[in-house]
């Protein structure tokens, strides 16, 4: 029988025993890991510049200038060629997608996107779309019906950079299917694909659902697709106030002047975020017939109306700028709000408080002007600030002076 | 005739590498700064014919790098490539305005940028 003092030097032992396995076995893997490192470390210095001087043109194919690969070779090439492809486009790049077919690194990929465990698939996916090779095409196309969003939304994005016709389809289909994807990051890959996308996209509209059409307007935007503009001036009248307020946003994303007359009647909408958004573009078009209409919009009473009225006119170079001159005069009080706020972010207020330091006494007096009504428009936090704070004593003195109420002519 | 000198300016090592292969390659004599600081010192002390500057860089980023270039007498003449992922009109434009000779937005096309490079030393030998 043992005693109590002898179990608990058998327990230590056993825990010891434990304990140093651990040790050794950390540290064994550390040493493996760094032997591995560094391994591919001097490999990489050895086959980076044969791998690069093929990128940059030598040769038509990589394998014979590599010669054969076992498979730590292979993922080390794996590693430079997707290393380099993240800052290229062009001829080098598509060598580079070459290579990747040639040495099996997209097919061994494609492999991998059937493997039991889900991040190994996301991996593959991830790999696949920066190899860029239309080959997976049709793999990643069946991996958008994966068990794991997190899997179908990385096969959605790899589809997105393989450029193809091909890849378009599956994902409008997948705007069909809100419960499945989300439609804004849908949306998001297929506005990357440019007019092409586009181009389906409008010929699918009318048979998505309706939360997947202000996606898809918003993608026709961002894709400028000038094709599109047809029917996004159609949608300029939709029943929908949602999809006209994005239509009328898009329309100026796109920026074709021809659709100036079409968005000055959407200005008048009876819904504020249309208008909102419809202000917002007149302002990208930057069209001289829109400056009154946008100046009246300034006495709109939805503040973000305002708002986007005066940052369209703001865009519009001198001609906005004097139209929001006069509307600091103006007898309704949000327009002249919104004027000051717009002046004052395009620096105009600035430019006349240095011109009070101005020797020309001309200059000095169109600069009073312009702080008088900026005063009698109620907006005068800036000029307080200024006047307390500017270098100049003389600028600080004309500004105090014109800041009295006495002196407030409006 | 000596070959034309080009500092690198970038602080990911691999788009280094690859321009260095690149560049030298075609006969020129390349230098790499990895961030901004060195980028500067380098700059004074190589007095290269062109620079190739990213945006952003440790220590310093590429337009504080290119503003105090531009300021300073001995190095005020080196005619400067941005090359960024920065792609927004407002970043482009700001280049320009501080002096950069051209702007290359990320990924770039390899072709494209040495005909850039070519033709901006063409430019300052003449």
């Amino acid at each position: 029988m043992q005693t109590t003092s002898e179990l608990l030097a058998q327990a230590l032992w056993g825990l010891g025993g434990v304990l140093a396995f651990l040790f050794v076995f950390l540290i064994s893997n550390k040493a493996i890991r760094e032997l591995r490192e560094r391994r591919a470390a001097a490999l990489r210095r050895e086959l980076e510049p044969k791998i690069l001087a093929y990128v940059n043109g030598q040769g038509n194919h990589l394998g014979p200038i590599l010669g054969p690969l076992g498979h730590f070779e292979s993922s080390v090439v794996e590693e430079i060629l997707l290393d380099n492809a993240r800052f290229l486009k062009g001829a080098a790049r598509s060598r580079i997608t070459s290579a990747c077919e040639d040495l099996g690194f997209v097919r061994a990929r494609i492999s991998q996107l059937r493997h039991p465990r889900w991040w190994k698939r996301a991996e593959a996916a991830e790999k696949l779309a920066t190899m860029k090779s239309p080959k997976a095409a049709p793999e990643l196309i069946a991996l958008m019906r994966d068990e794991m969003p997190d899997v179908r939304m990385r096969a959605a994005r790899a589809l997105g950079q393989l450029d193809t016709r091909t890849s378009i389809k599956p994902l409008i289909d997948a705007l069909q299917d809100p419960s499945r994807w989300s439609s804004l990051r849908i949306a998001d890959i297929l506005a990357g694909m440019g007019p092409s996308a586009a181009d389906e996209l409008s010929e699918s509209f009318n048979t998505l659902p309706i939360k997947a059409r202000v996606a898809a307007v918003d993608c026709l935007g961002r894709a400028k697709s000038v094709r599109a503009g047809g029917l996004l001036l159609r949608l300029l009248s939709d029943p929908d106030r949602d999809i006209r307020a994005r239509a009328a946003h898009s329309l100026g994303l796109i920026g074709d002047p021809n659709f100036t007359p079409d968005l000055l009647k959407a200005l008048k909408d009876p819904e504020w975020p249309v208008r909102a958004m419809t202000a917002k573009a007149l302002g990208k078009l930057a069209r001289p017939e829109a400056v009154r209409p946008l100046a009246e919009a300034l006495r709109d009473k939805e503040w973000w109306v305002r708002i986007n009225a005066a940052e369209g006119l703001k865009s519009m170079g001198e001609e906005g700028l004097a139209a929001l001159i006069d509307a600091l005069s103006s007898e309704d009080r949000y327009a002249r709000h919104a004027a000051v706020a717009t002046l004052e972010g395009a620096g105009v207020l600035d430019r006349f408080v240095e011109q009070l330091a101005s020797a020309d006494e001309k200059e000095r007096e169109t600069a009073l002007l312009f702080i008088r009504k900026i005063i009698a428009a109620e907006r005068t936090d800036s000029l307080t600030q200024s006047a307390s704070r500017h270098a100049q004593e003389k600028v600080r003195e004309l500004l105090s002076r014109a800041l009295k109420p006495s002196e407030v002519k409006p | 005739m000596n070959p034309s000198r080009i500092l690198i300016a970038d602080d990911d090592s691999t788009i280094r590498r690859f321009l260095v292969t690149l560049l030298a390659d075609r006969g020129y004599e390349i230098h790499e700064a990895p961030d901004g600081e060195q980028a500067y010192r380098m700059a004074g002390e190589v007095k290269p014919d062109l620079m190739l500057l990213d945006l952003i860089m440790p220590f310093k980023d590429g337009f504080d790098v290119l503003q105090e270039l531009k300021a300073q007498d001995t190095t005020a003449h080196i005619p400067i490539i941005i090359m960024s992922v920065k792609d927004r009109e407002e970043e482009i434009v700001k280049g320009f305005d501080l002096g950069a000779e051209d702007y290359v937005v990320k990924p770039f096309n390899s072709l494209e940028l040495i005909s850039r490079v070519k033709k901006i030393l063409d430019r300052s030998r003449s």
